[in-house]
């Protein structure tokens, strides 16, 4: 295992690298200005894929041509981005994408205006090459969330054991696919939306008791959190659970595991984890289990109103509880629970939930 | 026994006509010491341009301006060209004679027109240095004459004071007139600007001209014709007045106010004279020296309800698109030229006239002292090839170009190095005033002066407009030439290949017309 997958990232990034640099070549030989096709990322051409429950690239694009006024120094900034990935990814190295915007400082078209702008290029080279930017050496600024549970991972010549890794778990790095599942005891996967209720879950010793991974996410999963939870799914076949707090947000961040984003949908299928399963809260349990509330807010029914029309959240489960949310005007946070005592939410709830959705499928 | 009206009446007397203007100098042009100055200049060179015309001549003509002692507003002015010459018995009534001359009561486009301009300018030496004119002339005959002549106010005469005559081949006229309370500077109401303005629309002269501090320039000519001499033109009935009609009728060598009327008058055929007969009732096989006033005045009326031919404006002599541009060009050396002369019109009913315009753009063309092609636009105006210096904001052509909406062809009369050439051609100009130094607010000049500049801007227009293509041509161009080449090497990179020649998609790319991508 060791090196192959790696590797074969490296190879494939570099390959798609080659050709793209070799179409441009090729134009320029038989005399005819080059062109570069980006998959067109507006709304527009942003496509719900039912088969695989996430938004993917519609067939349209957009010409980048070198024989346009507007639009031949993007082109050479995209290929100075691409020429730089390339040497990142041969010397093994990584960027963040600001170190890379101020390197551009020193390329020959000059620099960019703004991050964004290079952020963008970054964005259309992963559409174009169908190359996450990971993979082509360039990761964010922020680490991941945080992991609790029996695995064992290897970054380069060290081994982490993530329940040895402090309170805090293991942090998953930006460079996610650099690292290699070595072991792992854990049956299933929980993702939390707040560290608070990860530390709960931590401290209850809930990895044991549900032989589970608990992840922090910290609100919206990160790219590389999204990473991990997919690569927990498919390389070690764990089931994913969510559990977020009671509201459009909580609900939508547990979405964005299971169906991806619009804004990164040339790369959902590298993202996207569509067995994924939302345990709660739900409006549901709101009533069930009686919980305190808040009242929805203007901004909250507006949420879940744009949510029903959403094709992500086109079952009978989602509509359900999104409906029912409206009609009860209410919202809980995960921590309500704790009305019924602390360790309530990992002793009573979470157990009944993980019954319910293991049970079903 | 007096009455009081016998003592007002004690001081009355009869003024000559050259009193009243000696005391109406300002009338003339006489007001100030910078434009008294251009105003001598401005009346001798006319006339020498004039006569040079008349006689098929290419006018050389040699301004001269020196100081005569200390007093910087003591000068002496010399014009001298190489025209016909004066016989000698019309000097005194030439340089000494309010209103005599040889264009008063023709129908003729020339310069001059009321003959008082250089009589003008011999008095106005004559009231502020005391001196006479001196006159210096030749018919070509072998005998050069010289003389002293100054005016008789009180009898509107010239007299001649002395008188030399030699042998020589010269042939021209040569007039000094010395000058008190003058100034000389080179501001745009100078006599160098005069000039300068001068040899822009008489393409056909060299000018030269010395200033008092020594320094001689000369504005040469520019194309090698003559002008064909104009031809007078008869009045045309409509746009007469009663006080004409007379006047003409009192000249008339005909013998019935009929023959008066065919001779006089254009497009007046045997069956005009008829009609005029019968709508006016007045008999018309008189003596035309018998008119009477209300009979002239029916005539009038009569003209006005008939139809005519169009006037005839056959006499006109408007300088030329391709002589304006060509004086234009050695002028300004302009990036772009463009003139039009534009077919005759008429004004008040009947009198001919043609407008021409020409724009300069860029080189040293512009408002800037002496034409350093900045500070927006310049205009100079012209009245049948005679600068316009003076009274510029009263002027028709001023108030016709300042009602262009110069945005639309892309310029801005602020900073556009401009400057626009307006030549008024008529044998009759409205002028304002007896200055002449602008001309009359008449709605039909007017709107020919608006369509003139219309013509001109356009033309202009295209060619800023092809300018500024041609500056996105070459920056598109830059810009190929700079990415191209990295877009190149960094494809090389990526392949692990050799870069191409870019040579040709270079070439393709900067000749392309509009962009290839979307």
């Amino acid at each position: 295992m060791e090196g192959s997958k790696e590797g074969s990232r490296k190879h494939r990034a570099l390959e798609e690298l080659r050709k793209l640099g070799r179409g441009v070549l090729q134009e320029l030989r038989e005399g005819k200005p080059p062109r570069l096709k980006v998959p067109s990322r507006g709304t527009s051409n942003i496509v719900y894929d039912g088969k695989h429950k996430y938004y993917v690239l519609g067939p349209r694009y957009e010409v980048r041509s070198a024989s346009s006024m507007a639009q031949v120094k993007k082109f050479a900034q995209t290929l100075c981005v691409a020429d730089f990935c390339r040497e990142l990814v041969k010397a093994g190295k990584f960027a963040t994408l600001r170190e890379m915007y101020y390197t551009a400082e020193g390329w020959e078209p000059g620099p960019f205006k703004d991050q964004d702008e290079s952020d963008l290029l970054v964005e259309d080279l992963e559409a174009m090459l169908g190359v996450k930017r990971e993979d082509l050496a360039l990761m964010p600024e922020e680490d991941g969330a945080a992991v609790f549970g029996d695995l064992m991972l290897r970054e380069g010549d060290v081994t982490i054991n993530a329940t040895k890794a402090g309170r805090g778990g293991y942090t998953i790095p930006p460079t996610i696919d650099e690292v290699e599942f070595v072991k792992c005891r854990a049956k299933r996967v929980i993702a939390i939306e707040t560290m608070g209720m990860y530390h709960r879950f931590v401290q209850e010793e809930a990895w044991k008791k549900f032989d589970a991974l608990i992840v922090g996410l910290k609100g919206q999963a990160a790219r590389a959190t999204r990473r991990f939870l997919k690569r927990a799914n498919e390389e070690l076949g764990l089931p994913v659970y969510i559990f977020a707090d009671g509201d459009p947000f909580g609900y939508h961040i547990g979405m964005v595991i299971i169906s991806g984003s619009a804004k990164l949908a040339y790369i959902n299928h590298e993202l996207a984890v569509p067995e994924a399963k939302y345990l709660g809260v739900t409006a549901s349990d709101i009533v069930n289990y009686d919980l305190p509330t808040d009242k929805l807010r203007d901004l909250d029914i507006a949420r879940l109103k744009q949510l029903q029309k959403d094709p992500r959240y086109n079952t009978e489960f989602w509509q359900k509880e999104i409906k029912k949310m409206l009609e009860l005007g209410k919202k809980a946070e995960q921590q309500a629970f704790a009305k019924y005592g602390l360790e309530y939410v990992v002793k009573e709830y979470l157990p009944a939930k993980l019954k319910e959705a293991e049970g079903l499928s | 026994m007096k009455t009081l009206a016998d003592e007002l009446f004690r001081e009355f007397r009869e003024h000559s006509v050259s009193e009243f203007f000696r005391k109406n100098a300002a009338m003339l042009g006489y007001t100030g010491k910078v434009r008294s100055l251009t105003t001598v200049i401005h009346e001798a060179v006319t006339n020498s341009l004039d006569a040079c015309e008349e006689a098929g001549i290419l006018p050389d003509l040699v301004v001269e301006i020196r100081r005569l002692d200390e007093d910087p507003e003591h000068l002496r002015v010399a014009v001298e060209d190489n025209g016909p010459g004066i016989p000698e018995r019309f000097i005194p009534s030439v340089f000494g004679k309010m209103l005599a001359g040889t264009k008063l009561h023709r129908m003729l486009q020339q310069r001059g027109q009321q003959g008082i301009g250089i009589s003008g300018a011999v008095m106005f030496a004559q009231i502020t240095s005391g001196k006479p004119a001196l006159v210096r002339t030749s018919t070509g005959d072998g005998k050069v004459v010289e003389v002293e002549v100054s005016i008789n106010v009180d009898r509107n005469e010239g007299e001649i004071h002395t008188r030399r005559a030699v042998e020589g081949k010269w042939k021209g006229t040569r007039i000094e007139l010395e000058l008190k309370e003058v100034s000389y500077q080179r501001s745009r109401y100078s006599p160098f600007h005069y000039l300068r303005m001068t040899s822009v629309a008489n393409p056909h002269a060299r000018i030269t001209l010395e200033e008092p501090d020594g320094n001689k320039t000369v504005f040469e000519r520019v194309v090698k014709e003559v002008p064909e001499p104009p031809e007078p033109m008869p009045l045309y009935p409509k746009g007469l007045m009663a006080d004409d009609l007379l006047i003409l009728c009192r000249a008339s060598k005909s013998r019935t106010v009929a023959g008066t009327l065919t001779a006089e008058l254009s497009r007046m055929t045997r069956q005009k004279v008829e009609e005029v007969e019968r709508l006016s009732g007045v008999r018309l096989d008189k003596k035309p020296q018998e008119l009477t006033w209300e009979e002239a005045e029916k005539i009038v009326k009569a003209f006005k309800q008939m139809k005519f031919m169009a006037p005839s404006s056959s006499g006109l002599r408007p300088i030329g698109k391709e002589h304006i541009e060509k004086s234009l060009k050695q002028m300004y050396e302009p990036e772009f030229v463009v003139a039009v002369t534009r077919e005759p019109k008429f004004y008040r009913g009947g009198i001919p006239f043609v407008v021409e315009l020409g724009m300069a753009y860029g080189g040293k063309a512009g408002k800037g002292e002496e034409g350093e092609g900045v500070g927006g636009m310049e205009l100079l105006r012209f009245a049948n090839r005679a600068p316009l210096v003076f009274d510029q904001g009263g002027c028709v052509i001023t108030s016709a170009l300042r009602d262009i909406d110069w945005g639309r062809y892309s310029l801005n009369p602020e900073l556009s190095p401009l400057t626009v050439f307006v030549n008024f051609c008529s044998a009759y100009v409205p002028y304002t005033s007896a200055g002449k130094q602008s001309i009359a607010d008449e709605p039909e000049i007017y709107e020919e002066l608006r369509f003139a500049a219309m013509d001109v801007a356009r033309e202009l227009r295209f060619y800023l407009h092809r300018k500024i293509r041609q500056k996105e041509r070459e920056q598109r161009a830059g810009i190929f030439e700079k990415f191209l080449p990295i877009i190149a090497k960094r494809a090389s990179s990526l392949a692990g290949e050799e870069p191409p020649d870019i040579r040709p998609v270079l070439k393709k790319v900067t000749g392309l017309e509009s962009d290839g991508g979307e």
